[in-house]
């Protein structure tokens, strides 16, 4: 069965100024491939820099790769124009890292849940709302907060609610661009516990983004990791956990918090 | 200096494009000089079509505005049809009397604005910045031409200065010294009105740059050491404040030629102000072009002035380049 | 707490002085071209409430003004009659903001006619030729300003949305507008279009040469809003859902743009209301018989003006009120909306 979503060979570049006289080129990918089965989860770890978010844009169809193909359920996507992506764009769907940011912080909560909605001109009005209000259910956020204003909700919650902006078109893959990095550490345990939860009901796939080990460990199926533009390892998640082969991979394992589980007492070592 | 040949460039692209926009303006525009002969019966249609000829009205566009950036570069700047002379004389002179007051005026303001801006955060929030701040606030409301009319009513009623020109009659023969006081006494007016519209908002920005920099640690660092007030405030405060007022100092200069217009029209006095909107009203073409370059090659002059101070006052300014 | 209620404070003066100058027609006693030929140059009425030998008064009174033995300007009170003044009386027709037809005046007499602010050379009351004048400058200056700033907000959002090459030519042209001296610019553009025209034509000319020239200001300041907002992430997000440009501009972009533009706004109109009255003193703006507050101070270019009839100058000071509203209203915005405060409470001070 072919995967959900296929990247090979990857290659981004930015112009990044002029040094000297000559026009430099950073390469934020340089040869990336990777493959997710529907209804699994996908860790890329790497260090910040490493290209992780270019690579989130790209699949997202958000930013244009510089060579190389997506494919996304057998359709090379780099392939459409920009009219044809619009149309693809709602079944990849991106959770940033700082809801502050990717929430519109004078809009209200319900509105913000209901965007996608009408910018896709789905529904009639007030059928969007009650749309909105199951998705705000689904991601456990109190109804009475849907009138408030984005910037009024606390970090969780705000992340909640990118998660469930995120569902409302109902998408196939939803990419978590170090979704969690930004809240506490017992948020971040929450909404984890939310995002599998979601998996399983609804057979989403995801790419978690991350450059917490541990996390990835903890969510997902396969892990890749990533560094300077390439990916360099990639396997299933044990795998990569107990024997990691190179040199980027063990250092991020290294810098993992380790818990030594004596009985009664957990000890940070 | 690649910084500085890079704001040359665009100086010359900036003096080419408002040159190309007034000419192509002035073509689009219906009416020129000769319209109004053409309605005088005393002038024949013959006369009048050779005038045109003669002063190449009858040439397509591009033609002319080449004749015309080939005459610059000689320079030569047209000829005045009004005037019936060249026009570059005729801007020189007239230029010559606005930078006559527009440079006493500000210079004035600025030996004005600075004392007082720093006195004034020196002492902020007390009495002294208060009246100051309020004074400042009362002559920001009243426009300039307000300001220069009111002035003129003054000058009318207690008969104390002379209400227009340069000079009074028979100034030829004054001695030296019944010259200076006649021209004074001339610029004594304007010169009030333009330094009355300027003064406000430069004691405003010396204020606030100065007041910024008193926050600083190394300041109180210095008061604890016991440096006297006026050399921590003339010494130090004003060299870290000086960034923005240099700038604005650049742009004082670069309104040399512009920021005194109304105030001339309304006081009589012969500067650019006056010739200009004769020349627009009889549609006098090369003058109007002629002036409005002129104050634009001030501004853009003031404005490349600013960086050089800038350049040479902040070093930090220079390693920057230097790194680059 | 106390920004908000000084803009409360100033938006309530600006509403106020708009409004008089909306509802001229009531403040004023007159219609402004009615002509009094046998009264020119009648300077400023005294009002008063106690007659010369000590008879008090409730309503209010003036005495008409007569010429004095053997001058031909020089007025002097009639003692003999003391023509009371009327309030709420009724006068010559007016159209309330253009619509509704009343003949209510504020104030007026029956008997003779009341110069609060004096006449002009037509014998035309000075007062209501003010407050019908600033109807004409006021609109100009507001029209200006909506021009400009639709134009320097349209431009702003093309160059910082698309960039590119747009962005850079849109950004030179800004720069050539910048660098031209916006006064000689204005009276060149005015010129330069058909000088006789009717008022109403001249108006508009007026309108849209002020709204032409002072784009490049506000289009800068969008285009950096519009620079830094097209990269949040929200931004992105829309376009994940599929949105189109379009879209983002309304709804993303150009709410966040508001904040700039009426700031922006406080300071234009203001300046674009002097523009009118330099344009119309200069004989540029609108022509008479229709008044504005510039071109009733353009007979003050006359030397005998200057020198005998002071009171032609109080249109000057007209506006002066409009701009302690508008630039006070502009500080209390800037205010709020500026992060740099200096504190005013732990104040080093030097001695």
């Amino acid at each position: 069965m072919q995967p959900l979503l296929k990247v090979e060979n990857l290659v981004k570049h930015y112009a990044a100024g002029r040094s000297a006289g000559t026009k430099v080129k950073l390469a934020a990918l340089d040869g990336v491939s990777l493959s997710i089965p529907s209804g699994e989860t996908l860790a890329l770890v790497g260090e910040s820099g490493s290209g992780k978010s270019t690579l989130a844009l790209c699949i997202a169809c958000l930013e244009r790769p510089t060579s190389g193909n997506i494919w996304f359920e057998g359709i090379d996507v780099t392939a459409l124009d920009e009219n044809q992506q619009r149309l693809l764009r709602p079944q990849i769907q991106l959770v940033f890292q700082d809801p502050a940011s990717s929430l519109n912080p004078r809009w209200t909560a319900l509105d913000i849940v209901s965007e996608p909605f009408l910018v896709q001109r789905h529904f009639t009005k007030p059928d969007r709302a009650v749309r909105a209000l199951q998705l705000l259910d689904r991601v456990a956020i109190p109804r009475k907060m849907a009138a408030r204003r984005a910037d009024e909700l606390s970090g969780g919650q705000k992340q909640r609610l990118a998660i469930a902006r995120a569902l409302a078109l109902e998408p196939k893959i939803i990419i978590l661009d170090e979704a969690l990095s930004a809240l506490d550490c017992s948020v971040q345990a929450q909404i984890a516990n939310l995002l599998l939860e979601l998996q399983c009901s609804l057979g989403l796939t995801y790419l978690f983004i991350t450059h917490n080990f541990a996390m990835a460990a903890h969510l997902a199926d396969q892990i890749a990791v990533m560094d300077r533009g390439r990916i360099v390892e990639s396997g299933p998640a044990e795998n990569v956990l107990r024997s990691p082969r190179h040199q980027a991979t063990r250092s991020l394992i290294a810098a993992m918090p380790r818990f030594i589980e004596t009985p009664g007492v957990l000890v940070h070592s | 200096m690649r910084y500085f040949i890079r704001r040359a460039l665009h100086a010359v692209f900036l003096f080419f494009g408002v040159s190309l926009l007034t000419f192509l303006f002035s073509a689009l525009t219906p009416g020129n000089y000769f319209d109004e002969m053409r309605l005088n019966p005393q002038i024949s249609p013959e006369a009048v079509a050779a005038l045109r000829a003669q002063y190449q009205l009858d040439r397509p566009l591009p033609i002319r505005y080449a004749h015309w950036l080939n005459a610059v570069a000689h320079g030569q700047m047209g000829f005045s049809f009004a005037y019936n002379s060249p026009v570059a004389p005729l801007l020189w002179v007239r230029a010559r009397n606005t930078l006559l007051l527009t440079a006493t005026a500000t210079l004035l303001a600025w030996l004005l604005a600075l004392p007082l801006g720093i006195c004034s955060a020196a002492r902020f929030g007390r009495a002294p910045d208060r009246v100051l701040s309020w004074t400042t606030a009362t002559l920001l409301v009243i426009p300039d031409l307000v300001l220069a009319l009111g002035l003129l009513i003054l000058a009318v009623r207690t008969g104390w200065f002379p209400t227009g020109g340069l000079v009074s009659v028979g100034f030829d023969e004054f001695s030296a010294l019944q010259k200076l006081r006649d021209l004074t006494l001339h610029m004594a007016l304007p010169v009030t009105a333009l330094v009355l519209a300027t003064l406000p908002m430069l004691v405003r920005h010396v204020r606030a740059s100065v007041a910024e920099v008193l926050d600083a640690p190394f300041l109180r660092a210095g008061a604890g050491h016991g440096l006297p007030e006026h050399k921590l405030l003339l010494g130090y405060a004003l060299r870290a404040a000086a960034n923005p007022l240099i700038s604005l100092f650049g742009f004082s200069v670069g309104t040399l030629l512009s920021g005194s217009l109304l105030v001339e029209v309304v006081m009589s006095w012969p500067g650019l102000g006056p010739l200009l909107l004769e020349s627009i009203l009889a549609r006098d073409l090369y003058v109007v072009i002629g002036g409005v370059l002129l104050s634009m090659v001030f501004l853009v002059a003031g404005n490349l002035f600013a960086d050089i101070l800038l350049y040479w006052a902040d070093p930090r300014i220079r390693t920057a380049a230097s790194a680059k | 707490m106390k920004q908000r209620r000084r803009l409360t404070k100033w938006l309530v003066v600006l509403l106020i002085l708009h409004g008089i100058i909306a509802a001229a027609g009531f403040f004023a006693p007159y219609d402004p071209v009615e002509q009094d030929r046998e009264r020119p140059y009648l300077p400023p009425m005294h009002i008063h409430m106690m007659e010369a030998h000590g008879h008090f008064h409730l309503r209010p009174f003036f005495y008409p003004l007569r010429l004095r033995e053997g001058s031909f300007d020089q007025y002097e009170e009639d003692n003999a009659t003391a023509v009371p003044l009327n309030f709420f009386t009724r006068g010559a027709t007016y159209r309330l903001l253009g619509i509704v037809p009343s003949r209510i005046h504020l104030f007026g007499a029956a008997s003779a006619r009341v110069y609060l602010l004096g006449s002009d050379a037509y014998g035309r009351d000075q007062l209501s030729r003010i407050l019908y004048g600033g109807q004409v400058s006021l609109l100009a200056g507001l029209l200006g300003a909506g021009i400009t700033l639709f134009l320097g907000a349209f431009i702003g959002m093309a160059a910082g949305y698309f960039g590119g090459w747009r962005d850079d030519l849109l950004m030179r042209i800004a720069e050539l507008f910048l660098a031209l001296p916006w006064l000689y610019l204005l009276f060149a553009l005015r010129a330069f279009l058909p000088l006789s025209v009717s008022p109403l034509e001249a108006f508009l000319l007026v309108v849209v040469v002020i709204g032409m020239v002072g784009w490049a200001r506000p289009a800068r300041m969008v285009r950096g809003v519009v620079l830094s907002v097209k990269e949040r992430d929200f931004v992105r997000a829309a376009r994940g859902f599929g949105a189109s440009d379009i879209y983002l501009l309304r709804r993303h972009i150009l709410p966040e743009t508001a904040s700039v533009l009426l700031t922006q706004a406080t300071i234009l109109v203001p300046q674009f209301v002097l523009a009118e009255m330099t344009l119309s003193f200069l004989g540029l703006g609108v022509p008479e018989p229709m008044s504005s507050w510039g071109n009733l101070l353009a007979t003050l270019q006359q030397y005998n003006v200057l020198v005998s009839y002071w009171w032609m100058y109080l249109p000057a000071l007209a506006i002066v009120p409009f701009f302690l509203g508008y630039l006070s209203l502009a500080s209390a915005l800037h205010e709020r909306t500026s992060t740099y405060k200096i504190d005013e409470k732990s104040k080093w001070n030097l001695s």
